[in-house]
């Protein structure tokens, strides 16, 4: 294994950069020319031929894979994982404290949260009735209640939180996680994420900006798809059969190997040669990964799959556990739907109600399955979305929040049944241990063994990192 | 003028705004100025602790017990040693009265006016420290003594941290960078093999190489020649009549007739515009923050196609870009040209509209050195440059110029800004698109009515069978799964997730005074009870309210707390009886579809609407002479005042431009840029041209000549290309013309010396092969429609399929726009976060970032795209069609396909593959039908390296 890149000679770069083959890279090295392998030279002291071969991290990894359960639109925090005493007595009341400078729109009175709390666990932290299966894992939880963020518009807030800027386009965390430490599935992307939303951001929140292309997360479907139809796009010739295709390619095999021939061995023509074989295999292990039909019937019922309420979320979450087993190194799944997802300015309690039903379940059976499985322990699991919501009313809603909310990470390396940070009396603003954005990366950044100050590209004249200038490591969180 | 007064103007402008503002932001501007006070007495007193008694022991004991431990607990983190957030050094005494890029840090004997005091006091919303929580009162409390009795520190700067001064090249060396010098006269050199040289080029090339004893290639075969300038210059094969006759002409002027022909072709400005348009970033939707449709953008789009088809002279060109509104001359064309300074992605929801404008003039700064200088600037916004000779101040003088100008209109939709247009539209048009608007609105209207029109008859009919709902959920349990919910609730007319949601809201209310009945029927499953009970207490509540409104038509309350207790339950939209929210759970399929029918139809009502004529351009607004530098880049925290002006690195010592008091100074800039002795405007530019031609710029990086970019291969040749290029007038034409007619261009792919030349130049920069090149994403589609007779050669017009302003992907995340159009690629839309498959596989670049080098990637996907997409099974369906009609005679239709998709017959070789292909002898399995085996032949030949690949 190489390290981690962090400074290259430009062949290796150009090489990374321009002979990516993504996903089956493995293969094509073997064909890569004596002369080319030469030019990459050692990275690191070990010579290196494939950018996405496992690479050693900065220091001990506390986890081996992410798995991030995105939000969309914002679940309240003082609604679900962060209690107010004060919210409760104040209900009605205008706010005792000032507003943030810049708002969406004018803001009513303290609204008190519609759900019950209850205590969980050995550690007695309290959850809302939003969430009672998830909160049957508190002990494994790890409550972030501190996080906050720069933008308080979605799109804005949906690249800062994938990307770590609002501003610009920039690599995603998951292809960065990538860029830094390779996949351990050569026949699988290293980086997936399940039916993404396509608003706000869309393929930037999964994209590998100018990382090497390889690094782009691989979209599954997307949000205005069931997750039984998701798929990776022009996966299947509907009109030839695999037999067919088989010979088809033979044929075109055969065609360029001539050419090849006659044109010096051109690296790049090999490539794209071996990539049409690569592409043939992933037309199986694909839709192997997805295809849920041989998990048992109790894994099905542990994911709410038998319930059309959770089934979507479920299949999702079980479709997530398939790929992390399998190796890929980051997996994003993206709860939202066709209407306003977690964004409740209005009808607070039906839309968190719905929300919370649909993926309390399929959370709650996706942890006890990869604890059931040793998978927990080296695996990091984040949820959360791109803020919190205001404890003060609109309507019976809502407004967006990214001062002060909660986001939750398990497995992997952080305390269970541990609340670290807090925000005001009321909800309103983080207070103690206040985890920005930057730092929320640096963290996951730290929890995969890499220094994200050292993780760094250099692209138009500067180096670049997931944190840019910024980002603290919560060392508070870690065991 | 002395700093004082500056600061003093810089108040007073803004305190007259002061009145307007709210109180959060009345309080930022008192610290601005507070801020701006104390850097007068700085700059007026200066430090002033060299006079200082020293201190005591008490007080040197109060600072070791109280003070230091403070400082190192909660601030060293960040502000020690090597760490120096902000600017800002906390370790040692001067780094706290210096301080950080904000000023210093404490006021001796002064807390009430130290930053570092109303930092730890947090009631700056944008200077909070420490950053993770707000310190205890007494550490507070400790702070304030110690500032007021004179901040005794006993700490020196350790000589190891001492501040590393400017890092990035100074103004003076700046000069003499080799990008920034002056664009020099060079000699051609001598060479010995005179026979090789056509173009003035080829010397330059050929004097390397013989330097170091290397060949250049021979020349290309001539059906590779015809191949790679068609590709080249208009993205599209050579049809087999263009081949055969190139072939057959043995004039001597043959290929200048090929090379005239193409230039002169409608299709050229198609390929060599799209060039421009990765440079201008070109988008027909936002993206970012919310992907909305730029749908004017288009006549931008064939605004470049027009100009480089008429070879419009570059200097032109960009001036037009910069400022075409606001030349002596000024028409729709040229205001058409700014449209390149709006393009750019906006967080257009960013409720900031301060941060919104100062972020895209950093975009258009950006967008504007890169494309035209080759200099990032966009890296000066928060410090000086790190590596090239730029200055913040330079950042803020271009800035100034920009913030002059008007890139965001008065309007907007909610929470979304609208970007700045130029309207064309004659009265007429604006009367004739009230009644397009009124017709949208109508169908919009027409949506949201039966939408909210299938709640009310829900609730309705939900609400008078209340009972039923109590009684039914008798027999749910709050954890049943909504599949055994529904089998209960169906055959009883009931909605299954009204049913589902009531029980659960039973169970998570157990302590609702009118429900306590329920529970306690429902435990001793006393069912009729329970439901003459319910309905007994719904009649009564709407019986009473029924006689309080005979008395009060306005009564909606009743007096008896019990019943008026269910009247509030069963009109609570949240309550116990809440209907789902979402119209998918809410209603029966009819309803839906009718839904459904509805909103498909207000969306293609308005997509397919007429828009106003109009051009997204900017024009100028209120002028300003000058902004403040924003300290690390933040809006909120400002600097000095710096006067617009141009980079003084590229500027003679001294030199400043006249700006006019009542325009932006974008004309002036343009005219800077443009001037014929500006070191990087034509070297940048020939650099492009020579990228787009060759695969590599002779500098490789072309955004970037500053110091972390790529030397020049061959200094002379950029040089002399930059000159002879603003001698003939800026002409693109002409420069192709050297180009392509010299030797350089029309060798082989093949060397004669490949072992030597590999080793001493393995990436081939000096150019002794021609670069074998994998086609562009457009190259690739258009061929392959081309080479089926599918192609549509129309040029220009509208291809978003959106109205102006239209989401392209609002929250439901359903993809609308399609790519199924014949049309060339450069006339598919373009749209951010979500660009087209083909073109993502395919190195497109991101449409928010200016490009003028695509990458080359192989991935797998891409074969996924060739082998799967209907584009390419089309198009080989297509060429089977023909090929079968053309001949039955099956090696004829195999040279047939070769020359149609390759432009060359088969070898002996292929020939027999083919035919065996299509017998498909000797195997299990054989493919289907003779039809299927020509479809899956032609497909092969479509998608193999030879026709993706150019020689």
């Amino acid at each position: 294994m190489s390290s981690i890149p962090m400074d290259s000679t430009s062949n290796r770069r150009w090489l990374l950069k321009n002979s990516g083959l993504g996903f089956g890279y493995l293969a094509f090295r073997s064909l890569l020319n004596s002369s080319l392998a030469d030019e990459l030279g050692p990275a690191g002291g070990t010579p290196s031929h494939n950018p996405l071969a496992p690479k050693l991290p900065h220091f001990a990894a506390r986890a081996k894979r992410v798995v991030f359960l995105f939000m969309k639109g914002g679940p309240s925090h003082v609604d679900t994982f962060d209690p107010k005493p004060l919210l409760d007595r104040d209900d009605g009341k205008p706010p005792p404290f000032d507003l943030p400078k810049v708002v969406f729109a004018a803001q009513g009175n303290l609204l008190k949260s519609p759900w019950k709390f209850r205590n969980y666990g050995q550690s007695g932290l309290p959850v809302s009735d939003l969430f009672p299966n998830v909160a049957k894992h508190i002990d494994d939880l790890c409550i972030l209640r501190s996080l906050h963020g720069s933008n308080p518009a979605h799109g804005g807030a949906l690249l800062k939180l994938h990307t770590g800027s609002d501003q610009f386009v920039r690599p995603s965390m998951g292809a960065w996680v990538t860029y830094g430490l390779g996949t351990e599935n050569e026949n699988l992307p290293a980086f997936v994420t399940i039916c993404p939303t396509l608003a706000h951001g869309g393929m930037n929140n999964w994209g590998s900006a100018f990382l090497p292309a390889y690094c782009h997360g691989t979209p599954i479907g997307n949000a205005s798809l069931p997750a039984s139809l998701a798929n990776v796009k022009h996966i299947r010739n509907a009109s030839i059969p695999i037999s067919d295709q088989r010979k088809q390619l033979d044929f075109l095999n055969a065609i360029n190997r001539e050419h090849l021939e006659a044109n010096e061995m051109d690296s790049a023509l090999q490539g794209r040669l071996q990539s049409f074989e690569l592409a043939f295999r992933m037309q199986s292990s694909m839709p192997e990964v997805q295809n849920i039909a041989d998990e048992t019937q109790s894994t099905m019922q542990l994911y709410g799959i038998d319930d059309p309420m959770t089934e979507n979320f479920g299949r999702q979450c079980l479709m997530a556990r398939r790929f992390l087993e399998r190796g890929v190194r980051f997996v994003q799944v993206t709860h939202s739907d066709s209407e306003v997802q977690w964004d409740q300015h209005s009808d607070l309690y039906h839309g968190h109600t719905k929300n919370a039903a649909e993926v309390d379940k399929p959370i709650a059976g996706f942890l006890s399955d990869l604890k059931a499985r040793g998978m927990l322990k080296d695996t990091l699991v984040l949820w959360g979305g791109e803020f919190g919501r205001t404890p003060t009313s609109q309507g019976n809603g809502r407004d967006h929040n990214p001062h002060g909310f909660s986001m939750w990470m398990a497995g992997g390396g952080v305390k269970g049944g541990f609340a670290y940070g807090s925000t005001d009396d009321y909800g309103y603003y983080a207070a103690e241990d206040k985890m920005h954005i930057n730092d929320l990366h640096a963290t996951l950044l730290h929890l995969m063994g890499i220094d994200h100050e050292l993780l760094t590209y250099r692209y138009a004249g500067r180096d670049f990192r997931l944190t840019d200038v910024a980002g603290q490591v919560a060392k508070g969180i870690l065991t | 003028m002395s700093v004082p007064i500056r600061l003093t103007s810089n108040v007073a402008f803004r305190s007259a705004k002061v009145a307007h503002l709210s109180r959060s932001e009345r309080q930022h501007w008192a610290t601005m100025i507070l801020l701006a006070c104390a850097l007068v007495a700085i700059a007026s007193h200066g430090l002033t602790h060299a006079q200082e008694p020293l201190p005591g022991p008490a007080e040197i004991e109060f600072f070791e017990k109280s003070v230091r431990p403070l400082l190192v607990t909660h601030c060293y983190e960040c502000h020690s040693g090597k760490e120096r957030n902000g600017g800002l050094q906390l370790d040692y005494r001067d780094g706290l009265l210096v301080g950080g890029d904000s000023g210093p840090a404490i006021q001796l004997g002064q807390p009430e006016k130290s930053l570092l005091m109303q930092a730890v006091h947090y009631k700056n919303p944008d200077l909070k420290m420490p950053p993770k929580a707000v310190l205890s009162p007494s550490d507070v409390a400790i702070l304030d003594r110690w500032i007021s009795i004179g901040a005794p520190d006993t700490r020196v700067q350790p000589s190891s941290t001492q501040s590393p001064g400017p890092t990035g090249m100074t103004v003076e060396a700046g000069r003499k960078f080799w990008s920034m010098q002056p664009v020099a006269t060079v000699a051609l050199p001598i060479v010995s093999n005179t026979e090789w040289v056509s173009t003035p080029i080829d010397r330059f090339v050929l004097a390397k190489l013989e330097a170091n004893q290397i060949r250049p290639a021979p020349n290309a075969d001539r059906r590779e020649l015809i191949r790679r300038i068609t590709f080249d210059l208009t993205g599209l094969p050579p049809t087999t009549d263009d081949v055969d006759t190139f072939l057959s002409d043995e004039s001597p002027n043959a290929f200048d007739q090929v090379i005239d022909r193409l230039l002169a072709s409608p299709q050229y400005g198609v390929r060599w515009g799209r060039h421009w348009l990765d440079v201008a970033r070109y988008a027909d939707s936002n993206g970012l923050d919310e992907n909305i449709a730029f749908g004017n953008a288009w006549r931008y789009r064939d605004y470049v196609v027009q100009s480089f088809n008429a070879d419009k002279p570059i200097d032109t060109f960009i001036t037009e870009q910069l400022a075409g509104d606001l030349l002596a001359n000024s028409d729709r064309e040229s205001k058409t040209g700014t449209g390149f300074l709006v393009l750019g992605a906006k967080v257009l929801a960013e409720p900031d509209r301060e941060k919104l404008i100062m972020d895209t003039v950093d975009e258009q700064l950006d967008t504007i050195g890169k494309a035209f200088l080759g200099l990032t600037l966009g890296c000066v916004r928060c410090h000086d440059h790190k590596f090239d000779p730029i200055l913040q101040s330079d950042y803020y003088a271009l800035a100034a110029i920009l913030k002059s100008t008007r890139t965001f209109g008065p309007t907007n939709t909610g929470a979304i800004k609208h970007w700045n247009e130029i309207s064309f539209a004659s009265p007429t048009e604006r009367e004739s698109l009230k009644a397009v608007n009124a017709e949208i609105a109508q169908h919009q209207a027409a949506l949201s009515k039966a939408k909210s029109a299938a709640f009310t008859k829900l609730r309705t009919r939900v609400k008078s069978m209340a009972t039923e709902y109590l009684v039914a959920a008798m027999s749910v349990t709050p954890e049943m799964p909504l599949h055994e919910v529904a089998a209960i609730a169906e055959p009883l007319g009931l909605q299954p997730r009204v049913l589902f949601h009531c029980r659960r809201f039973l169970a998570y209310n157990p302590d609702y005074p009118l429900f306590a009945k329920w529970h306690e029927l429902a435990a001793s499953s006393d069912k009729a009870g329970l439901e003459s009970h319910y309905r007994s207490l719904f009649q009564r509540a709407e019986a009473a309210l029924a006689e309080a409104k005979q008395k009060d038509p306005k009564a909606n309350s009743l007096t008896d707390p019990i019943l008026e207790s269910a009247r509030v339950a069963i009109n609570d939209l949240t309550g116990f009886l809440a209907v789902p929210p979402k119209p998918e759970f809410a209603f029966d399929v009819e309803t839906l579809q009718e839904i459904n029918t509805l909103a498909t139809k207000a969306r293609l009502v308005e997509s397919f609407a007429a828009d106003e004529t109009s051009v997204m351009g900017v024009v100028d607004q209120e002028v300003l002479a000058g902004i403040p530098i924003h300290i690390r880049g933040s809006h909120r925290n400002l600097g000095e005042t710096i006067p617009r002006n141009f980079p003084k690195v590229m500027g003679a010592a001294g030199e400043s431009p006249i700006l006019p008091r009542k325009q932006s100074g974008r004309l002036e800039l343009a005219r800077w840029i443009t001037s014929p002795s500006h070191p990087l405007t034509s070297r940048v530019f020939v650099n492009r041209l020579w990228r787009w031609h060759f695969g590599t710029g002779l500098v490789a990086s072309t955004e970037n000549f500053g110091v972390l970019g790529d030397h020049p291969s061959h200094p002379e040749l950029l040089d002399y290309l930059a000159r002879t290029f603003i001698e003939s007038g800026w002409s693109t034409k002409e420069l192709h013309r050297m180009i392509l007619r010299s030797n350089t261009y029309q060798m082989s792919t093949m060397s004669l010396d490949r072992e030597t030349a590999t080793n001493l130049d393995p990436e081939n920069r000096w150019l002794w092969k021609f670069p074998k090149q994998r086609m562009d994403a457009e190259e690739i589609r258009d061929s392959i429609l081309a080479v089926s007779n599918l192609l549509d050669m129309a040029i220009g017009g509208k291809s978003i399929p959106l109205r102006n302003r239209q989401f392209v992907f609002d929250h439901t995340s359903i993809d609308n726009t399609r790519y199924d159009s014949h049309r060339r690629a450069a006339f598919l839309p373009v749209v951010r976060n979500n660009v087209y498959t083909l073109f993502e596989q395919f190195d497109f670049p991101d449409p928010t970032m200016p490009t003028g080098s695509r990458n080359t990637t192989t991935v797998a996907p891409q074969a996924l795209l060739m082998m799967n997409s209907e584009l390419v099974m089309n198009a080989a369906k297509q060429i089977a069609t023909t090929l079968a009609s053309s001949s039955s005679v099956n090696v004829d239709r195999i040279e047939s396909l070769y020359r149609m998709v390759l432009g060359r017959k088969p070898m002996a070789m292929e020939l027999t593959r083919a035919v065996a292909f299509l017998e498909d002898k000797g195997e299990t399995n054989s493919i289907g039908s003779e039809q299927q085996r020509w479809i899956l032949m032609c497909h092969s030949l479509l998608v193999c390296n030879e026709a993706i690949f150019i020689n």
